[in-house]
């Protein structure tokens, strides 16, 4: 239970910040034009966006690295296997279980090392430059995600332990695209 | 010494299968930690600040609006104006899916995407109409590729970030700045209109041979109807290049707009995609991104590690000292990216390569737009090949092929291919061409 929250957690966190970020970028230059036209100018002037370009940043850091938890989980993050799949099932295992092995040792570390400078940074009231929000909330997402990501490898091994099963993630697979119908339209 | 270090063990961990981006920064830890004096706590930050820039936002806002357009109905009504225009001709359906990847590429970024988007439609087209399956697949398999040509390109961007700090000198003694999104853009149009002439005369070739079906010729009304159809669309190549071309949006702005405009079309125009499919567009868009952008992180903090054992520099002594001209040097860039398409995606290798053969192409006077141009190209051969091209693939997912044979049947394209490769390489004229008209060099 507590599982299936985080991952929709986690999924409507990435999904949400992406759109806004997005959606700012694209306020901010209709906005730097908009103040261009002269009937626009007296309302549009009392709004300062000058931080959007900052948070839309900062957002995408988010998504950058939340989403490479989620990847771990889709099974998006790609390696160099041509060679690890050349081998018999008895050798590949321990050699695919070092790689996620390798994953997870990494983010934890890099999420330690977070966790240490954002616990650093939080005394001091070192602020973002634009938006004056504290440093340390900003950099959070680094032992955030880092230790989610950490974790999501430490599932996968988990499962390939027991079921030799690695998430596979298909890019040739696209929902909504009905080809059958374009097709008959075509011919 | 240490350098050797650093490769083979980079190539080690690779060889594991771990994702790229692992492998990149546990080289850099596990040396960080044993052979330098530098705190360990920077890496932290850097992985942060690596990403901290807002040229780099531009490939989530690509991806995701590549996404809405595959999903959209923009593909198909394209591949209705492409057949309407070339249909008629020798090819018939092949030459126009050969169009409709080329104007498709023009408003997306990435070559998986293209293929999909076209693809998925035109391929049982084709297959209904009597063409053998190697045919429509080899077609699709190779147009797509020209999805990271044709600008908007993810692929181009990628490589203005992994030059986009480094110091190099010309062979004059002068600093040469890399090259910036909106001017590699630009230089992509010719040598991408040029790629799709050429799989496009294949085509037709290879059709007019073995006499393969063509369509009726579209009246002019239907001609008018098929262009009116795919206005939309269309309108967001202008909307791209003419945004960055006439300064009014920096690329990640542009990519932001026509992130924003898809979805408009998409769900209020066209109508072929619900609201309710949105959060699933986003979700898979996110999570595409965020691989992306953390290969990126971890090959920056690769590159910050290479440039403090100044191996960059290294390496430019020694080729230019060797005396080797930039003809067997770029002989040398051809065949290292080609091999390295064998095994690694195109985002890794351009992160990983670029910061080291960027400052020696420099020094040997060649182009930093010329080079991200060429390496654009050797990005898409990679991506047409087995054992990693993407594109074929998600080709064998579409047309329901084994590989082997796929790459059978992609194989005159893809020739096509390397002799284009050739003239790009030794004519920087192609890609250079038309930003030094517009005064963007």
């Amino acid at each position: 239970m507590f599982f299936r929250i985080l991952d929709r957690l986690e999924e409507i966190l990435i999904a949400s910040l992406l759109a806004a970020a997005t959606l700012l970028i694209f306020v901010a230059v209709v906005h730097r034009y908009g103040t261009g036209v002269s009937f626009l100018y007296p309302y549009l002037i009392r709004f300062h966006i000058s931080w959007a370009q900052e948070l839309s940043i900062y957002m995408i850091i988010w998504v950058a690295k939340f989403g490479a938890a989620y990847g771990v989980r889709i099974g998006i993050h790609v390696g160099v296997d041509v060679l690890v799949n050349q081998l018999k099932p008895p050798y590949r295992k321990p050699v695919v279980m070092f790689g996620l092995f390798c994953g997870a040792l990494f983010t934890g570390i890099i999420g330690t090392m977070g966790a240490s400078f954002v616990i650093g940074l939080y005394p001091t009231d070192q602020t973002s430059p634009d938006l004056e929000i504290p440093s340390w909330i900003v950099y959070l997402c680094i032992p955030l995600g880092s230790y989610l990501m950490c974790f999501r490898f430490l599932q996968v091994l988990w499962s390939f332990w027991w079921t030799d099963e690695l998430p596979h993630y298909d890019p040739g697979h696209v929902e909504g695209v009905d080809a059958d119908a374009a097709a008959k339209e075509l011919a | 010494m240490s350098s050797a270090f650093i490769f083979v063990l980079l190539i080690a961990l690779m060889l594991t299968g771990m994702p790229v981006s692992i492998a990149l920064g546990l080289t850099v830890l596990t040396f960080m930690y044993t052979m330098t004096q530098v705190p360990i706590e920077a890496v932290a930050l850097k992985l942060f600040s690596g990403i901290d820039s807002f040229e780099i936002m531009a490939i989530p806002f690509f991806i995701l609006a590549g996404n809405f357009l595959t999903h959209g109905g923009v593909a198909r009504r394209m591949i209705a104006f492409a057949t309407a225009m070339v249909g008629h001709w020798y090819g018939g359906l092949g030459l126009a899916g050969v169009m409709a990847c080329a104007l498709f590429a023009a408003v997306s970024g990435s070559s998986p995407a293209t293929v999909v988007a076209i693809g998925s439609i035109i391929m049982p087209a084709m297959v209904k109409q009597g063409f053998p399956k190697r045919f429509g697949a080899g077609v699709i398999t190779t147009s797509g590729a020209l999805g990271i040509l044709i600008p908007p390109s993810i692929v181009m961007v990628i490589f203005a970030v992994a030059t986009g700090g480094s110091v190099a000198i010309d062979p004059e003694g002068k600093r040469v700045l890399s090259a910036s999104v909106g001017q590699l853009f630009m230089a992509g149009v010719i040598p991408g209109i040029m790629l799709a002439t050429m799989l496009g005369l294949t085509t037709f070739y290879r059709a007019w041979k073995n006499d393969y079906p063509r369509m009726p010729k579209a009246t002019w009304a239907e001609a008018l109807q098929a262009f009116r159809d795919s206005i939309w669309g269309l309108l967001l190549v202008i909307i791209v290049m003419g945004g960055i071309y006439a300064g009014i949006f920096t690329p990640t702005e542009a990519a932001a707009m026509s992130a924003v405009y898809a979805f408009v079309i998409a769900v209020f125009v066209y109508r072929d995609m619900k609201l309710s499919d949105v959060p699933r567009v986003l979700l898979s868009s996110a999570s595409m991104s965020a691989m992306i952008l953390y290969i990126i992180t971890n090959a920056v903090l690769f590159s910050f590690l290479m440039t403090s054992e100044q191996i960059p520099q290294a390496m430019t002594s020694w080729i230019v000292g060797s005396g080797i001209s930039w003809v067997e040097f770029l002989l040398f860039v051809n065949i290292l990216l080609l091999v390295a398409g064998n095994v690694m995606e195109p985002s890794s290798i351009v992160l990983i390569t670029a910061p080291i053969l960027f400052p020696i192409a420099v020094a040997l006077g060649i182009h930093p737009v010329h080079l991200g141009i060429l390496m654009t190209v050797n990005m898409e051969i990679g991506m047409c090949h087995p054992p990693v091209g993407l594109n074929l693939y998600v080709a064998s997912g579409i047309a329901k092929m084994g590989i082997t044979e796929l790459t059978i049947a992609t194989l005159p394209w893809l020739l096509t291919m390397l002799v284009f490769l050739v003239l790009v390489t030794y004519i920087p004229e192609l890609s250079l061409w038309l930003p030094r008209m517009l005064g963007m060099l």
